[in-house]
């Protein structure tokens, strides 16, 4: 039996004069786009009542194909820009797009103090360990041994564990989630916009063109696949597959806590105050 | 399949029994994982218990997780030795899926025998012949009618859909349990403790609701005749054609779909753009949609118009 609501259309969610967009063919951020939207719409939020925040980068570029209140910052200030905007209009979903090298490496100051405080706020971190739009620079989070532009014999810095560094820091919520699950990616952002506190999530996406070519590691659709390696959730770790991180990530809700929320605190200490 | 209300209805009393009952009653209960078969054979097993018999209870629920076959044998009387039911010796058989049911009919005696049934179809996996929806399947295709004539006494209920429209199809249980005790000499407020103490303490008021939905039903259909029962349709199952929508200006030839679509039935074509080559190997999964980082590919599942409604 067949028991179908119309299912979600992304073309909804789109500016579609700005249709095609940029990215390179294969290039996993588009799948993480579409899972944002589509949670988007399946918690009904309001477009008026929806800004999104995104900083410089191929990831920070994914604002504006969204149709709705949208923000395209400077490079690894998004979340700063997307605190004062809650905190003056608590009555908005604010969403930031970021990438790895946006959002750890030029902005990694922000991330920590974002988490510390817990603002209402969804981060939203596409990690394709590069700097893709910059031409393949290497990034906090590029593994070691790989290839960059700034690394041509192989890169020898340890990476960070974005989600690690965010729990450590106090985010009320984390998680995380590869591109290739692009319903179990949409229920985990929807987690996140849910969540009453700072909700940092982290997608393991692709950078086919730069990353991808420079470390061999075949065609967009061999990427996809090798995601179900050591990235994917440790239900399938034992299955024989090729590695592609070099750490062994788990993914889906990784912290939830009940910390304060800032923007509530700050708006209680102020009321306090006019009253006396 | 018209099936919406009881089969061959009989205006008996329930089953007589009290202590002094010679031999077990037996009560036969089955379904696939997940549908809370072994509930029901336990509110079963301490009502019987309360009530002064010995209780032999059995189950085996081995692939219940996969969505496999789960049955629980439930025998009550004064001594019970064996605690499994011999074929042609249930008296009562409750069935949470159509298709379970009808294979354990032969377990049913065929004189005084009850058979209470959802009309609640799950297709077991082996039982398709193709991912493709719509596609004819290996699932029983009896028809209540020719159920009835093995049975004496039938019902066909829409549980699931009853229990649905209280809005916890996990209550569809329940809805049998309130079916079964119009069957069985229990008396009502010994039905509800012990109905209420098996079910989670937020779900009290939804699986009262749905006892007494069950109860009711089958009191309405032992007394009206099959003709005046509620028509409640019986599960359709609509055959859907998938349709892929394609912008062949967003598409940026990366292969995904094609490299990933579990039918394999998309290629590049001469232009590198993807383009749907098997549509009759299409299942309108969306996996292409989901994937495609371009947003160039729509599935539709267009519903056919059931031949009868086209008639219309
Ligand atoms: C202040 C400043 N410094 C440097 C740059 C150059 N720049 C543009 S994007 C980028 C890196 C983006 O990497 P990431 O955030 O990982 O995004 P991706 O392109 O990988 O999605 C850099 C260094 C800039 N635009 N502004
Ligand atoms: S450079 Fe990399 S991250 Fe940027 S669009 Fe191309 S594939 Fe995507
Ligand atoms: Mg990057």
């Amino acid at each position: 039996m067949f028991r179908e609501a119309p299912h979600f259309d992304v073309r909804d969610y789109l500016r579609k004069e700005m249709m095609p967009h940029f990215l390179c063919p294969g290039c996993g951020h588009g799948m993480a786009l579409r899972a944002l939207l589509w949670a988007l719409h399946e918690l009904k939020i309001d477009r008026d009542k929806l800004a999104v925040v995104s900083g410089i980068g191929c990831a920070g570029r994914l604002s504006a194909y969204i149709d709705a209140n949208t923000f395209h910052t400077t490079h690894g200030r998004p979340l700063a820009y997307a605190t004062g905007l809650a905190l003056a209009r608590p009555d908005l979903h604010v969403v930031v797009i970021t990438g790895d090298g946006d959002c750890l490496a030029i902005g990694g100051n922000h991330l920590i103090h974002a988490c510390r405080r817990n603002l209402k706020l969804t981060c939203l971190m596409l990690n394709n360990e590069i700097y893709g739009m910059t031409g393949g620079q290497v990034s906090p989070t590029t593994s070691e041994t790989r290839l960059t532009t700034t690394t041509p014999h192989g890169n020898t810095e340890p990476n960070f564990d974005a989600c690690a560094l965010a729990i450590a820091a106090g985010a009320g919520f984390v998680g995380r989630e590869v591109t290739r699950h692009v319903p179990k990616m949409k229920e985990l952002i929807k987690h996140g916009l849910q969540h009453p506190g700072f909700a940092f999530i982290e997608v393991l996406s692709d950078c086919t063109e730069v990353y991808g070519r420079k470390n061999d590691m075949g065609s967009s659709s061999e990427m996809v696949m090798r995601q179900k390696s050591e990235m994917r959730p440790s239900a399938y770790r034992d299955s024989v597959d090729e590695p592609f991180r070099s750490t062994d990530l788990p993914t889906g809700v990784l912290a939830r806590n009940a910390r304060p929320e800032y923007g509530a605190a700050l708006r209680a200490a102020a009321a306090a105050r006019a009253a006396k | 399949m018209n099936e919406q209300s009881n089969i061959a209805a009989s205006t008996r009393e329930p089953v007589a029994f009290n202590a002094a009952l010679a031999e077990p009653f037996n009560v036969l209960i089955v379904g696939v994982g997940g549908q809370g078969v072994i509930m029901v054979s336990k509110v079963l097993a301490s009502l019987a218990q309360a009530h002064g018999f010995e209780v032999k209870q059995s189950e085996v629920h081995g692939m219940a997780k996969r969505g496999g076959t789960v049955f629980s044998h439930v025998r009550f009387g004064p001594k019970v030795w064996s605690p499994t039911i011999a074929k042609g010796e249930a008296d009562v058989l409750i069935a949470l899926e159509w298709a379970e049911g009808l294979r354990w009919l032969p377990h049913l005696r065929r004189d005084t025998g009850v058979f209470i049934c959802d009309t609640k179809r799950i297709v077991p996996p082996f039982a398709c012949r193709s991912r493709r929806p719509g596609a004819p399947m290996r699932y029983s295709t009896e028809t209540a009618e020719q159920v009835s004539a093995y049975v004496s006494e039938a019902y066909a209920i829409d549980a699931t859909r009853m229990a649905e429209e209280l809005g916890n199809d996990r209550a569809a249980n329940v809805v049998l349990l309130g079916a079964l005790s119009t069957v069985l000499e229990f008396s009502l407020p010994e039905w509800e403790r012990t109905v209420t103490s098996f079910v989670p303490k937020k779900t009290i008021a939804v699986n009262t609701a749905a006892f007494e939905l069950g109860r009711n039903w089958i009191a309405e259909a032992k007394t009206a005749p099959p003709s005046d029962m509620p028509a409640r349709s019986a599960p359709t199952q609509t055959n859907y054609t998938p349709r892929l929508e394609i912008t062949d200006a967003w598409c940026k030839s990366c292969e995904i779909c094609v490299k990933l679509c579990p039918e394999h039935c998309l290629e590049l074509d001469a232009d590198r753009i993807a383009k749907l080559v098997a549509p009759e190997k299409c299942t309108g999964c969306r996996l292409c949609e989901w994937l495609c980082p371009d947003f160039a590919i729509r599935v539709h599942l267009d519903a056919e118009q059931p031949a009868l409604e086209a008639a219309r």
